[in-house]
């Protein structure tokens, strides 16, 4: 018998029960199993697995009146299937567009599921070539639900282990960021999530008010760190205006070029977000941030 | 997607199919179900006659089998009790959903249509299935570039006219002024970019929007230049090569930069990079200090190329 038809018939027995199977009946009533015991069990087990990994949610219950208790497996019906979407013909096709013109890393399954591929057509939405290219993975997907589901995640960043509810995900200039309340901290954090260490568990329910999620368009690496900023001015000649302007927001016009006023916590990123001008821009004040820069640049000749 | 699917393949789409065929009551298209469902001919009718026909429930007598009727162009299914309902989505299937809806969203919604869009629709109706706060939980900038820049990109690609720009060429640090065909605007990495052909190059180039200065369309109708492979990073294999021994601390910049080769040792990675433009080599060797050195520069690029950038920086500090 087909490995298919075996976990389409186990799916079919453990939805249409009303008690729990135990593995004996459904060894029995199922088919398709190894005859020798340890055999079935090995490849039930397996069955499991795979049926879970798809997302089946397969109960687990003792089964009522056993003496002693033997623990039985089920589907239930209502969970199995979630809520009822319904979704319209040229919603479906939008969704399959979105999914045409945005590549994520990943397989895309979600859309079967729904109904599957609607025709494109029928969206009136005239882009049809991909736009974009998306990392995902599965640390982020489980991040993105719990955003969407109120539940707080337990992950390691920066070597500690952290509780946070997650409040919103942005991909912004290559990168997934995670805007949340940090439980250890009692405040709002910010992580790069492609910097999370380890696994991702979700871990309870959260409790805080949603906070109001700062613009990931605004973020700068040199805002970003612990402690009172320092306020730098540069100086960015004329050619560059335009494009710092665009970056950075408020310059102040000058002769010659533009005065950028930036807040640095992190000096590093600091002196790296000036040197990409190479030669078109150069720190002001304070002196030790202008220090900073001649001191580097010096160690390079 | 390949003709062979694995087991779990098929029975994700089976799981799907199944539902999605009984529901209709005249049965379904074989085609539209291959279309729909990725799901190629041969082996969907091969599931269907040799898989679905058996399915069913102890003690799988007639009465207690899917009925499965196939003929030349339509799959009738019935009886399929238990499958009456596609299995609910995933949590990553639904984020995976939501995220690429959310990303295209600023692209198809337009001002003048009348309530919301068919895709808005969708993701109001995937959000009540994830969760109260899914219609906050993700935001995706496909790319940082002014709108109004990207606007006229827009309204120059739908009239097919060639476009005039000033560029910011950033690997060789100068301002250019050129006439383009435009081809294709996307996104990659958190960049836009427009692919077209440069008249001022004589070639298919890839132009970051961000570095376009300033963009007018003129009456000019695009040559046809056909569909197009550009990518946004497309080195020439007679490009020099720079190999750079990096310190730990530099690990980033294997995400960041297209890397040909990379070679982990204990304490550094050695990495070789094809040097499309002197510019961005002098930049990334001033940002990384003594946390990078170099091990091999092809001619003609100059050895002192990183002691050249830095004495060219601080003269403006003396």
């Amino acid at each position: 018998m087909d490995k298919l038809e075996r976990l389409l018939n186990l799916t079919a027995a453990l939805l249409d029960t009303e008690m729990p199977l135990t593995a004996e009946e459904i060894w029995d009533r199922v088919g398709g199993y190894p005859d020798a015991k340890p055999s079935f069990r090995r490849a039930f087990e397996r069955d499991k697995d795979e049926l879970r990994a798809m997302g089946m949610p397969i109960e687990v219950a003792t089964v009522p009146g056993a003496d002693p208790p033997i623990d039985g497996y089920a589907i239930n019906r209502a969970d199995y299937a979630g809520d009822d979407l319904r979704f319209e013909p040229d919603e479906l096709a939008a969704l399959h567009l979105a999914t045409n013109l945005v590549r994520l890393d990943g397989n895309d399954t979600g859309l079967m599921k729904l109904g599957g591929a609607g025709e494109i057509g029928q969206t009136g939405i005239s882009i049809a070539d991909q736009v974009g290219r998306v990392p995902f993975d599965d640390a982020l997907a489980t991040l993105i639900s719990a955003a969407a589901d109120r539940k707080a995640v337990a992950f390691r960043y920066s070597d500690t282990d952290r509780i946070v509810e997650p409040w919103r995900l942005s991909f912004s200039r290559g990168h997934w960021y995670l805007t949340g309340w940090d439980r250890l901290r009692g405040a709002e954090r910010l992580y790069r999530v492609d910097r999370l260490q380890g696994p991702v568990e979700v871990s309870g329910t959260a409790e805080e008010a949603v906070g109001t999620v700062s613009d990931p368009l605004d973020l700068r690496g040199w805002e970003l760190g612990d402690g009172e900023p320092t306020a730098a001015k540069v100086f960015i000649d004329v050619t560059q205006a335009s494009w710092a302007r665009h970056i950075l927001g408020e310059v102040d016009d000058v002769d010659g070029g533009v005065v950028a006023t930036l807040q640095v916590r992190n000096v590093e990123a600091f002196r790296s977000f000036v040197l990409t001008f190479l030669d078109h821009a150069e720190v002001l004040e304070p002196a030790e941030l202008r220090d900073d820069m001649v001191t580097w640049l010096g160690a390079m000749q | 997607m390949s003709n062979r699917l694995t087991a779990r393949d098929r029975l994700t789409r089976l799981l799907s199919v199944i539902p999605w065929v009984a529901q209709q009551d005249d049965g379904a298209l074989i085609e539209d179900i291959v279309t729909r469902f990725d799901y190629p001919r041969t082996q969907l009718l091969d599931d269907l006659q040799d898989v679905v026909f058996f399915v069913g429930v102890h003690p799988f007598t007639p009465d207690s089998l899917i009925e499965v009727e196939i003929g030349d162009e339509r799959v009738h299914i019935r009886y399929a009790d238990w499958f009456s309902r596609p299995l609910r989505l995933t949590p990553e299937e639904g984020a995976r959903l939501l995220t690429a809806g959310r990303s295209v969203l600023p692209l198809t919604e337009s001002d003048d249509d009348n309530g919301a869009g068919p895709l808005l629709r969708a993701l109001t109706k995937l959000g009540t299935a994830l969760g109260e706060s899914a219609a906050d939980a993700v935001d995706v900038r496909l790319g940082h570039a002014p709108s109004d820049t990207l606007a006229v990109l827009r309204d120059a690609l739908a009239r097919q006219r060639q476009i005039d720009i000033e560029y910011y060429a950033y690997g060789r640090d100068e301002l250019t002024e050129r006439r383009v065909d435009t081809n294709r605007l996307f996104s990659d990495q958190g960049n836009w970019y427009l692919s077209g052909w440069c008249h001022r190059a004589v070639g298919e180039r890839v132009f970051r929007v961000d570095r376009i200065r300033t963009v007018a369309i003129t009456d000019e109708p695009n040559a046809d230049v056909g569909p197009t492979n550009a990518s946004s990073f497309s080195p020439d294999s007679d490009d020099p090569r720079v190999v750079l021994r990096l310190a730990q601390s530099a690990r980033w910049v294997i995400e960041q930069y297209p890397v040909e080769q990379v070679v982990e040792n204990d304490d550094h990675i050695d990495v070789t990079m094809a040097v499309t433009a002197i510019g961005w080599l002098e930049r990334l060797l001033l940002r990384l200090g003594p946390a990078a050195e170099i091990l091999r520069l092809d001619p003609p690029l100059p050895a002192d190329l990183c002691r050249h950038a830095a004495a060219r920086v601080l003269t403006r500090y003396q």
